[in-house]
């Protein structure tokens, strides 16, 4: 979940009524918001990816006033029409980043922590929304350093500017390959051969976006009026990024104003709410809260939304960047938040159907029990296992006939296992320095080699000096006669068989097939002494690992 | 008596009922033990308290080199009493005679008797006898000594052995530490002889065995499904690899949402599923993407198996195929995240969701069921905070509140599935679910820091957590 950082005497501010650092502590966790840490006045929080709105504390400041009442209802932001702002669309963009949207804010005031503040609303909208800038992207620039009208074109990637954070010109091809952005996000643009750019009047580079900005337009704590600029793959996901924006800006002090756009498939953007019909009885059916429809209107204001009531429905006006609200369930959480979780009473109602645990589960209980009265701890190991797994148990060949997961962040867990058996040796390797004799076991999950059918196994391995083929023998059967009431034999096993697991694990000679009702269900025997080996173990081990399901089915 | 005694206590005893107070060493001798085996005797029956070791110090004192020399020729002054018995004696000739420092010593000492006197002549000084010399206290010690080594408090004349110490090497002391061992008050009845054979000493200790025992976090999976199944829910299984499809698009997941990414979810290499589910289930599915979030929804993306990053695919897909109008059912077990292991962070753990569809499903009801919940595990002191699941809404997590970390833990998540996610898979009625990691609950009971403990498979923490 992405993090903000909080200045509570900022957020106080902010909000500007009668309300107490505390209160407001105490409420961030209503709005949704997860208090990570505190240093003194300083909060970080995590917010929901949902509610980009939460990346400044400018969007969580809006969501306290509704919370603690000081102004309710929707914050409406009037965009001034003046025509000066305009970006004509080249049609060259439609094949690679079609569409821009943009609008003007002014007359704001800006230090260092709005900076700090807008920049980490930007970079959430670029990983979020903007999924990582391929899908739209934000450009905030200083007003006032461009001339209109600006275009949205495409150029070469010889193309010279300078970039933002530098003071020398670079071509497009130079940024792509040095610098840490174009590094990271030069994938989003493919191999085409020409990119996306937006030129002023003036023919300067104002921005190459989703890349980088020019150093010409950067906004510092001496600009006054801001020029935001979403360019994108999709249209509304571009709207979405502005609507959070431009509301956020205004929150911050700032007059919006328009900025035209002109163009292929674009379109001035309007950042209109919306307007959905509540039925009032869905608040009792879903919440099971029985309250007035006077009380829903003022639980939704209380969320920053409006809401009157219309006959026998209740009109809710969505502002355009809440597109986190889809349909009425949406609207019936708002109505949650804002009459409070903290009032909602649980309840308990009686269950009208009896709990019952699975056939598989009651099955695995009695054989874990009996494993536990043969005297075997139980140990657990991850499904996912290494290729070393394989390698150490003499089945290299195995592992390539194995599940892989790809891209694993960890070497460990790159392959699923297809028996239980190995991860119990290993286990055995990593206690030497415990007493002995030690007994354990495992129930699991395996994927088959090489139908690679998910299955339910059985593992067990006995080491001590003493420990034979003939006492875990007894054993198995022992388990499968108490816990399962099913016979077993063993069957002198084909030792020139590559395919069965068995020859490469266990000593020629000490070890067998286990058949129950006549089908083969695993082996039982010693361990050999290269795979001992190869575990650094010095003490016999004995072992066995069975299907389940097999002998469930 | 109840006491047990071993042959050697025994062996001990009866040698120190004869005679009181002895050395190791002596007993050693007197019960033909070695000595190994008297020392741990003395050392049982010590901590048995039936004998007590007698700590002590003594000087002995034996003669030097200097005194071994007077006691065969006389001190230097009874040797320069000899030389002048005939006459005076000039210092020159005596200084001959007793040769070194015995010359000094010699004079001195006769002075100091008051057995001679010194007369000052032309040709020097001259020694003479003054009065008769009477053997001194001194030379009836070091005859006493003699070659022999005797303990200093048999040395009568303090006196004389003070003196005798100021000059140089006449005097060895040497301090040797005994230990005698003397039997207690209820040792000295102790009949030997009484027969007690087959009889062990019950009290000694005694090796730690070790119970075998289920796994601790299996323990705390089983008292979770207890608590399900007691609260009405019903068990249901399914595979640990899925079809994208149920894992992510049936849950209303966006194709290119960044939880479906490589580095977030494990993708199984070279394996999809042609028809991951009904052709209705997928038409509608993809009507949903494409309409609510505005993309082209491709099958592709949905047959790609991954290993299931929630439980929550099992249960959708049993409503899915099921439609029950009422249903209280859980499904249990292994999830996996593409994650960097840590002490907070595995990349395989177990996860428990519950579902309710039917009568009684506000969130308010939803909220019962969990309070209930936590109540069965011990856990009293919750709250309920809003938070965010992409595939439901309203939705809300527990708070617990751990008393040894004195703060709010976040537990389990809830929610009522969206319509986005039930209406197109038939489901009608609203849905409520929930659930979580059990790993974070199993490490409140355990007391543990480290989640990875759990999977470490220490038979040591196994055999006595």
């Amino acid at each position: 979940m992405p993090v903000v950082e909080l200045n509570i005497n900022r957020i106080k501010k902010l909000i500007s009524g009668q309300v107490t650092k505390k209160k407001i502590i105490e409420n961030l966790p209503f709005l949704g918001l997860d208090i990570e840490s505190q240093d003194g006045d300083q909060i970080r929080v995590e917010y929901s990816p949902n509610r980009p709105d939460y990346s400044t504390d400018f969007g969580i400041a809006l969501g306290l006033q509704g919370l603690l009442g000081t102004k309710k209802g929707i914050f409406k932001t009037n965009i001034k029409k003046e025509g000066k702002y305009e970006i004509k669309v080249n049609s060259s963009v439609s094949k690679i980043r079609p569409f821009v949207t943009g609008i003007v804010a002014k007359n704001g005031i800006i230090d260092d922590q709005t900076i700090k503040q807008l920049m980490n609303m930007q970079e959430d909208l670029h990983l979020g929304i903007g999924r990582k800038r391929k899908k739209s992207s934000i450009g905030l620039h200083d007003l006032d350093k461009t001339s209109f009208p600006l275009t949205y074109t495409t150029t070469s990637r010889d193309h010279k500017f300078v970039p933002l954070n530098s003071t020398v010109e670079s071509t497009i091809s130079n940024i792509l390959t040095e610098t840490d952005v174009g590094q990271n996000y030069g994938w989003t643009l493919g191999d085409s051969k020409n990119v996306p750019i937006i030129i002023d009047r003036e023919e300067n580079t104002i921005s190459f976006p989703p890349i980088i900005n020019a150093a010409v337009t950067t906004v510092t704590t001496k600009t006054k009026n801001i020029l935001v600029e979403v360019t994108s793959i999709d249209k509304d996901a571009a709207e979405d990024m502005l609507s959070v924006v431009s509301t956020i800006l205004h929150v911050a002090g700032f007059q919006i104003s328009e900025l035209k756009i002109t163009g292929g498939k674009n379109s001035t953007p309007k950042l209109n709410s919306r307007i959905i019909q509540y039925e009032p009885k869905l608040t009792a059916q879903i919440l099971g809260l029985d309250i007035s429809i006077s009380a829903m209107i003022t639980s939704l204001k209380k969320c920053r939304l409006d809401a009157t009531q219309n006959g026998k429905k209740i009109q809710c006006v969505i502002p355009r960047y809440r597109f986190d609200i889809f349909g009425s369930m949406d609207i019936v959480e708002e109505i949650a938040l804002g009459y409070g979780i903290q009032n909602l009473e649980p309840k308990l109602s009686t269950s009208e159907t009896l709990g019952e645990k699975s056939v598989i589960t009651k099955k695995l209980e009695l054989i874990s029990k009996t494993v536990v009265g043969l005297g075997f701890t139980e140990v657990l190991n991850s499904t996912l296992t290494s290729e070393n797994s394989f390698v150490l148990t003499n089945r290299a060949q195995m592992g390539s006939l194995s599940l892989s997961v790809l891209d694993s962040k960890s070497q460990e867990h790159t392959i699923l296992r297809d028996l239980i058996l190995p991860g119990l040796i290993e286990n055995i390797s990593k206690n030497i320095h415990e007493s002995y004799p030690q007994k354990i076991f495992e129930t699991g999950i395996v994927f088959r080699t090489p139908t690679k059918y998910e299955s339910q196994h059985l593992g067990a391995v006995m080491a001590y000096k003493e420990s034979n083929f003939s006492e875990m023998k007894a054993i198995l059967q022992s388990i499968l006669k108490t816990g399962l009431k099913l016979d077993m034999t063993t069957e002198f096993p084909n030792e020139n068989s590559n395919t069965e697991y068995g020859t490469r694990i266990f000593s020629k000679g000490r070890f067998a097939k286990v058949l129950v009702q006549d089908i083969i269900v695993g082996y039982v025997g010693e361990i050999n002494s290269d795979v001992l080996d190869n575990f650094k173990i010095r003490t016999p081990v004995v072992g066995f690992d069975i299907d389940l399901s097999l002998i469930f089915e | 008596m109840s006491q047990v005694l071993h042959d050697i206590e025994k062996k001990i005893i009866d040698s120190l009922q004869k005679k009181s107070e002895q050395t190791p060493e002596h007993l050693s001798e007197s019960t033909e033990l070695s000595i190994d085996q008297i020392r741990r005797g003395i050392e049982w029956l010590r901590l048995k308290e039936l004998a007590q070791v007698n700590e002590s110090s003594k000087v002995a004192i034996s003669l030097g080199q200097n005194g071994i020399d007077a006691f065969k020729n006389g001190l230097p002054e009874r040797k320069l009493m000899d030389l002048i018995k005939d006459g005076p004696k000039t210092f020159d000739y005596i200084r001959k005679t007793l040769s070194g420092a015995g010359f000094n010593a010699a004079i001195a000492n006769a002075k100091k008797n008051g057995w001679v006197k010194i007369d000052k002549s032309d040709a020097g000084s001259e020694i003479s006898i003054k009065e008769k010399s009477i053997e001194t206290p001194e030379e009836k010690l070091i005859s006493l000594i003699g070659e022999k080594s005797i303990p200093e408090e048999q040395i009568e004349n303090k006196l004389a052995l003070k003196f005798l110490l100021q000059r140089p090497d006449y005097i060895i002391q040497n301090t040797e530490k005994s230990k005698t061992v003397s039997l207690s008050e209820k040792a000295l009845h102790i009949d030997t002889k009484l027969s007690d054979t087959g009889a062990i000493d019950v009290e000694a200790d005694v090796i730690a065995v070790h119970a075998a025992r289920t796994h601790p976090l299996k323990d705390t999976i089983d008292e979770i499904r207890e608590i399900f199944v007691k609260l009405g829910f019903s068990e249901i299984h399914g595979n640990l690899a899925q079809s994208s499809f149920w894992n992510f698009d049936a849950l209303f997941t966006p194709q290119d949402h960044p939880a479906r990414e490589l580095q977030d979810t494990f993708y199984i290499e070279d394996l999809k599923r042609e028809k991951p589910a009904t052709p209705i289930q997928i038409k509608q599915v993809s009507k949903s993407h494409s309409q609510n979030w505005n993309y082209d929804w491709k099958l592709l993306e949905a047959q790609k198996m991954v290993l299931r990053t929630h439980t929550t695919c099992v249960t959708i897909k049993h409503l899915a195929d099921m439609k029950p109008d009422e249903a209280r059912i859980f499904s249990l077990g292994r999830v996996f995240r593409n994650e960097k292991l840590s002490y907070k962070h595995l990349a395989e753990f177990n996860q428990i969701e519950g579902v309710v569809i039917g009568s009684n499903t506000t969130l308010r009801d939803l909220m019962g069921i969990q309070k209930e919940f936590y109540k069965q595990l011990g856990l009293t002191k919750i709250k309920f905070w809003p938070t965010f699941f992409p595939y439901t809404e309203p939705s809300l997590q527990t708070m617990v509140y751990n008393e040894k970390l004195g703060k709010w833990v976040e537990l389990f998540g809830m929610g009522i599935f969206r319509p986005e996610v039930t209406k197109p898979l038939g489901i009608t009625k609203p849905v409520l679910a929930w659930g979580g990691g059990i790993e974070r609950i199993a490490m409140l009971k355990y007391n543990l820091d480290d989640v990875r403990e759990f999977y470490n498979n220490n038979l040591n923490w196994l055999r006595t957590v």
